[in-house]
């Protein structure tokens, strides 16, 4: 019968945990939270030798047990109480061979408390590089362990790991330090008063600095015989554990770990200085973001355009196949063209998302934050808060979540009301369809003036994140705040099976996630579209032919069939000479007169549905609430796509695609369907660079994201925060998208 | 036939709002999502 056991992975950020947990689990992963917080709980399994299964959990980095933070007092809670079903028959630690030092207290702290505990000395391969050399059987008599040398780039002692943790039940669950010497008569008294219990897991409880789930502080307190210091006294304790613990790595290392520095090379040391300089630095950075933006919109374009192209087919195969009836429209019409909506953007954010993670893989992330968090102390804001309004641009929700970090309230509530305002990738499908439809194609020093568009609207999520930040710190009147260590990690090759995990990983919650939220608006979209209770719905058809025969077509429609006979005398060869030629030309004439009339009966049909789409359900709807977007250059339509996407931005454009293929006859791309789009003289386009500006602006400002406010009520456990900020969001993009269209029309 | 696409449209139809009052407008607590952990610790010898 094959055995089962915990495994807890545990280290400090940046040493390469989540690659190890990688290896070790390949994609047997599950990711969700732990109970009661969204704090992200990452599990796996990972199949060890003689049958036995380990359930590995990837714990939040953490630099020691001492914690400061919701996440990293996850860590404490796994380990401290036993019920927990996460509680690891073992404990393996990540350190780094460069940061072995420091890395160091955290193990000794899990010792203590008498788990089983494994030393992964990571990204060995740097070693003779950095001219470091580790006697690893000295160090493991000092530290009473087994130590794996691992490197994730080549996959080097991954198996031994497996082996170690397989053979767990060998190792010693004995302290490295006799944790009385922190205090030998308050730990004494603990003793007197808890005779049963571990001392040092007390001590951990009665100094943690957060404390949200079972463990207890109460009940030492509240015991009589015993009474606990003053917070001062506590803290004063903690840095005499921290000295204590120092001392004995210092003497371990002494003998066991050496750096020869003539061996090693100063490549890092020379890149910081260009990748963080006061100029350069920006100038590198913003370099590599046109780069990015640039990549999105030329790498992409081939890919998207078969995808939509695909689901045009679809569409078109689904409505010549099945049986004509309303559950052949409805997944024609809405369940096709609603997922093909979102589903062109798959290249684009799988893109992003390629940059983002090489960014982070490489440790050049770590630069960027470095650089931020001088730009943005003027404003008030500390480099903790970079970091979560940079994870923002791949979705706020997790951003906001990242703000547990930071210590003070007040900075904390700021960050988490300005994060929203960061670039998305919810945003990015919006961006990209009015870019490509108002902005030209021409460039501009070999870069596209759709890139920088892209880039623009980036910089301008964020610049206005700092003025918000402004703004509020000012008016909150922050007095605390919060002191910001960030750790550079070595520049590294990007692994490839990492990058792939994250974008994979990023680009399918993307698609899986919001695409189940767009087709179930695209599906009640198609019904509120395709049924009406007006007498105008029911007799479409009647009205629309008396008013052809009575006005002519309209506008839109003799454009529609003047472009497509034009494009088809113009395709069809007229090479024949002589005699034949009149023949010929009399050939041509029949098949143009055909071809109008086909045509012509086309258009008819498509102004019924338009007709019918404006008299139906969601025409209504969208009629009422015109008034409201007509000052901004919207129609009803794009008002109902506006007022749809609220429950998440990139419904916007599943929503158009719906609409315009109820209210169209043919199928065709939905990019060609809003670029066909007429604006109420019928002259121009609807999309054109006024409006679009427009709802561009109004995407870059607004709170269109039911989720993100969610959990900003979770997080400031308050309706207050979140529904003022959607107040303000929402009345600063409709004021800045109607001052836009206003000025460019 | 008609009937029978009637029938499954409808049904379509009914999952996808069910699908979005679930998601958006039902308290978590209504459907069963995770909660805070209430067991007690203090068993055996860990500390809390």
């Amino acid at each position: 019968m094959s055995k089962s056991i915990n495994v807890a992975l545990i280290g400090n950020p940046n040493t390469g945990k989540t690659s190890i947990f990688n290896q070790l689990t390949g994609l047997k992963q599950k990711v969700g939270n732990y109970p009661g917080i969204t704090v992200e709980k990452k599990q796996g399994i990972c199949k060890l030798p003689r049958g036995v299964k380990a359930h590995i959990l990837d714990l939040p980095g953490t630099y020691s047990l001492n914690t400061t933070s919701l996440d990293e007092s996850v860590v404490v809670e796994v380990l401290l109480n036993k019920n927990d079903k996460d509680y690891p028959d073992v404990a393996v630690v990540i350190t780094d061979v460069e940061n072995l030092k420091r890395n160091l207290l955290l193990f000794t702290q899990i010792k203590d408390l008498r788990i089983p505990t494994i030393l992964v000395i990571n990204m060995a391969d740097r070693m003779s590089r950095k001219g470091i050399s580790v006697d690893i059987e000295a160090m493991e008599k000092k530290l009473d362990t087994k130590i794996a040398l691992v490197s994730t780039r080549t996959g080097k002692g991954v198996t031994y790991v497996k082996e170690l943790i397989a053979n767990y039940r060998s190792l010693l669950a004995q302290p490295n330090l006799d944790t009385s010497r922190i205090a030998p008569e308050y730990f004494a008294r603990l003793k007197q008063a808890f005779p049963k219990e571990d001392i040092y897991k007390l001590w951990l409880v009665i100094t943690q600095d957060v404390n949200f789930m079972p463990i207890e502080k109460k009940r030492i307190q509240d015991a009589t015989s015993f009474s606990t210091k003053s917070k001062e006294d506590l803290k004063k304790l903690q840095h005499r554990e921290t000295v204590l613990r120092y001392q004995f790595i210092n003497a371990t290392l002494k003998d066991t770990y050496k750096v020869d520095l003539q061996a090693a090379t100063g490549l890092r040391a020379n890149l910081d200085k260009i990748l963080t300089h006061k100029i350069f630095g920006y100038v590198i950075f913003f370099l590599i973001l046109l780069l990015i933006f640039q990549a999105i919109f030329e790498w992409s374009t081939y890919p998207s355009d078969f995808i939509d192209e695909q689901f045009s087919l679809v569409s078109d195969w689904l409505k010549n196949t099945l049986p004509s009836g309303i559950l052949t429209d409805l997944l024609a019409e809405g369940v096709i063209a609603g997922i093909g909506g979102i589903a062109v953007f798959i290249p684009q954010i799988a893109f992003l998302f390629l940059f983002i993670s090489l960014l982070e893989e490489s440790g050049y992330m770590s630069r960027v934050v470095f650089l931020m968090d001088r730009l943005m102390r003027p404003f008030g804001l500390s480099g903790k808060s970079v970091v979560p309004l940079i994870s923002g641009t791949a979705c706020a929700i997790p951003a906001v979540m990242a703000t547990r970090t930071i210590e003070s309230w007040k900075e904390r509530l700021i960050t988490i009301l300005v994060t929203p305002f960061t670039t998305c990738s919810a945003r990015l499908p919006v961006y990209l369809i009015l870019i490509a439809l108002v902005i030209p194609e021409g460039s501009f020093l070999g870069l596209s003036y759709q890139a920088l568009t892209l880039m623009l609207l980036y910089l301008l999520g964020f610049g206005m994140a700092i003025f918000s930040a402004m703004v509020l710190n000012r008016v909150l009147k922050i007095k605390s705040r919060t002191l910001f260590i960030a750790e550079m990690p070595t520049y590294r090759l990007p692994l490839v099976k990492n990058v792939g995990y994250t974008v994979l990983e990023k680009t399918k919650s993307f698609v899986v996630g919001a695409g189940k939220i767009i087709l179930a608006i695209a599906i009640i979209l198609w019904f509120l579209g395709s049924n009406g209770y007006s007498e105008d719905f029911k007799n479409a058809e009647t009205i629309v032919s008396e008013r052809i025969e009575k006005q002519g077509l309209s506008p839109y429609s003799k454009n529609y069939i003047k472009n497509n006979i034009d494009l088809y005398v113009k395709s069809t060869p007229l090479s024949i000479t002589g005699g034949e030629k009149a023949v010929s030309i009399r050939a041509i004439q029949d098949s143009v007169r055909v071809m109008t009339k086909i045509l012509t009966e086309s258009a008819m049909q498509q102004e019924v549905a338009s007709y019918r789409l404006e008299h139906s359900y969601m025409g209504c709807a969208g009629k009422a609430i015109e008034p409201l977007v007509k000052p901004l250059g919207y129609d009803w339509k794009i008002g109902i796509a506006v007022l749809t996407s609220f429950a998440a931005r990139e419904v916007f454009v599943g929503t158009l695609a719906t609409i315009y293929s109820v209210g169209s006859d043919q199928e065709d791309t939905i990019k060609n369907r809003m670029a066909a789009e007429l604006d109420e003289s019928g002259k121009k386009p609807l999309f054109n660079l006024a409006s679009g500006i427009s709802l561009m602006l109004f995407y870059a400002f607004a709170m269109q994201c039911m989720s993100t406010l969610a959990v900003v009520k979770k997080e400031t456990n308050s309706w207050k925060w979140p529904l003022l900020q959607l107040l303000f969001m929402s009345t600063f993009a409709y004021l800045v998208a109607l001052m836009a269209f206003q000025l460019l029309k | 036939m008609e009937l029978l696409q009637n029938i499954l449209a409808y049904l379509i139809l009914a999952t996808a709002i069910g699908y979005l009052v679930w998601k958006f407008f039902l308290p978590k607590s209504l459907v069963g999502s995770k909660k805070a952990s209430s067991k007690s610790c203090g068993q055996d010898d860990c500390g809390c």
